[in-house]
């Protein structure tokens, strides 16, 4: 699984790699998450409001910082539609 | 490009103690100075109107409900609704300048085009609700006003200008996935959330009217008592503590820069000559406003910074025209955005969108320096 997350680098991008961090490992999976920080990059995955999850090249949440209990209910839904 | 920032800034400060005069009477009165003005914010607008603008800008950033208005700035939306939408969106959609880009971008890019793109960007920070605010708190609701009406009227201009010269650059775009991903909106009738908002502002706006202050604190005390009305009967907790959360947030970003800025003005007053000030910017003529223009083009002001220092110039005589001026262009553009807009929109587009907007602006100035 590779998590990115879209965002040019403010305290919000920031806050939300690392809650994507937190909830990866209270769930106990591994994944890779990135940080795409160039604007073209942001833009070519279709968000506009800063920061963005995306899930395996999927945007699953835009313009927020969630808490982690929503990150890891995110996670958790990319990987069980996975693998079914 | 970032390390030979930091290396400038570093250098200038060492150059500023190495050869600043500390002894002298000048570092005293200058720094007493700094200091009473540091006084003058924590005791008239940090409680009555910063506070307030802050919860304002994050239950904006939490409750108003974005992705309908973003539909409107996309590649179908037609022009006559996306220029407005994109000069008001600025204050709804963009809090912190680190957004405005991905949005610009993504506008220009994807959506409405480079008219609408640049509408937003121009009006994006200048239209923040916490500047308006605070300007009204410092300097009158007439600057404050003004500041909003000229912002909005200049994007349309510069965006209507833009979309103009470069309308064969202006390729259309695809209509595909615009807005991707989920929608974020939260679950709320429009009129909870206006009536959250309002009430919200009538607290800042009470707090700064002549009343007695019995009578001002129980009015305060009543709206402060609907808002958690509002907050416990009608939001769910979790959003509750994402608006408190959100609103900390912008404390901790803005806050320490506008202190720092607030000491950094009462300083100007002593340390810059008067008749400097006077000669260059005191008079409301083409060549002051054309000044002001420049130098708040290039100037970097931190988010709010801006209200004390041109308080401060205004009290070293600077005239009123010149000070819209220097509002206008001081918010929209600075040194780096010049750099970051030139490898975003192209050379020949950047120039075009940093000159209309400097020689609009002047003229904004000028109007508003005659007529109020």
């Amino acid at each position: 699984m590779t998590i990115k997350v879209l965002g040019p680098g403010c305290i919000n991008c920031r806050t939300l790699e690392r809650r994507t961090r937190e909830a990866l490992t209270e769930l106990n999976l591994q994944a890779d998450v990135l940080k795409v920080e160039d604007l073209d990059g942001i833009v070519s995955y279709g968000i506009l409001r800063t920061p963005g999850l995306v899930i395996d090249e999927k945007v699953v949440f835009q313009g927020g910082v969630p808490p982690v209990l929503k990150i890891k209910e995110l996670i958790a839904k990319a990987a069980g539609g996975k693998m079914s | 490009m970032k390390e030979w920032i930091k290396f400038a800034l570093l250098a200038a400060v060492f150059l500023l103690f190495y050869f600043a005069p500390v002894s002298g009477p000048a570092a005293v009165t200058s720094l007493a100075a700094g200091l009473a003005l540091l006084q003058e914010y924590a005791r008239l607008h940090v409680l009555t109107c910063l506070v307030p603008a802050f919860f304002i800008a994050g239950s904006i950033a939490v409750y108003v409900k974005k992705d309908a208005v973003l539909k409107l700035l996309g590649p179908t939306a037609k022009k006559i609704i996306a220029y407005p939408v994109a000069t008001v969106s600025g204050g709804i959609l963009a809090v912190c300048s680190c957004t405005i880009l991905p949005l610009f971008t993504g506008i220009y890019k994807r959506g409405a085009g480079i008219g609408p793109a640049a509408a937003f960007l121009f009006t994006g920070p200048a239209i923040n609700v916490t500047a308006i605010l605070l300007t009204g708190s410092v300097l009158g609701w007439d600057f404050a006003i003004g500041r909003l009406v000229a912002a909005m009227v200049i994007s349309i201009l510069a965006g209507l200008f833009l979309a103009f010269v470069f309308r064969e650059h202006d390729k259309k775009n695809s209509n595909s996935d615009f807005v991707a991903g989920m929608s974020n909106d939260l679950p709320y009738s429009n009129i909870t959330i206006a009536l959250f908002l309002l009430l919200q502002l009538g607290v800042l706006v009470v707090f700064g009217l002549a009343l007695e202050p019995a009578l001002k604190g129980a009015v305060v005390a009543l709206l402060i008592a609907a808002v958690l009305v509002i907050v416990l009967v009608k939001f769910q907790k979790e959003h509750t503590l994402e608006w408190i959360r959100e609103t900390w947030d912008l404390m901790k970003k803005i806050l320490p820069y506008l202190f720092v800025g607030v000491f950094v003005a009462g300083t100007i007053e002593v340390i810059v000559p008067q008749a400097f000030i006077t000669r260059l910017v005191g008079e409301n003529t083409l060549l002051s406003n054309a000044i002001a223009s420049t130098f708040g083009a290039f100037m970097y002001f931190a988010t709010l910074t801006e209200v004390p220092i041109i308080q401060k110039l205004m009290a070293l005589g600077m005239g009123r025209g010149p000070a819209l001026t220097l509002f206008l262009t001081g918010n929209a553009l600075s040194l780096p955005s010049m750099i970051v807009l030139f490898r975003v929109m192209g050379k020949k587009q950047a120039a075009a969108y940093i000159l209309t907007i400097m020689i609009l602006s002047a003229f904004a100035g000028i109007l508003f320096g005659e007529l109020l």
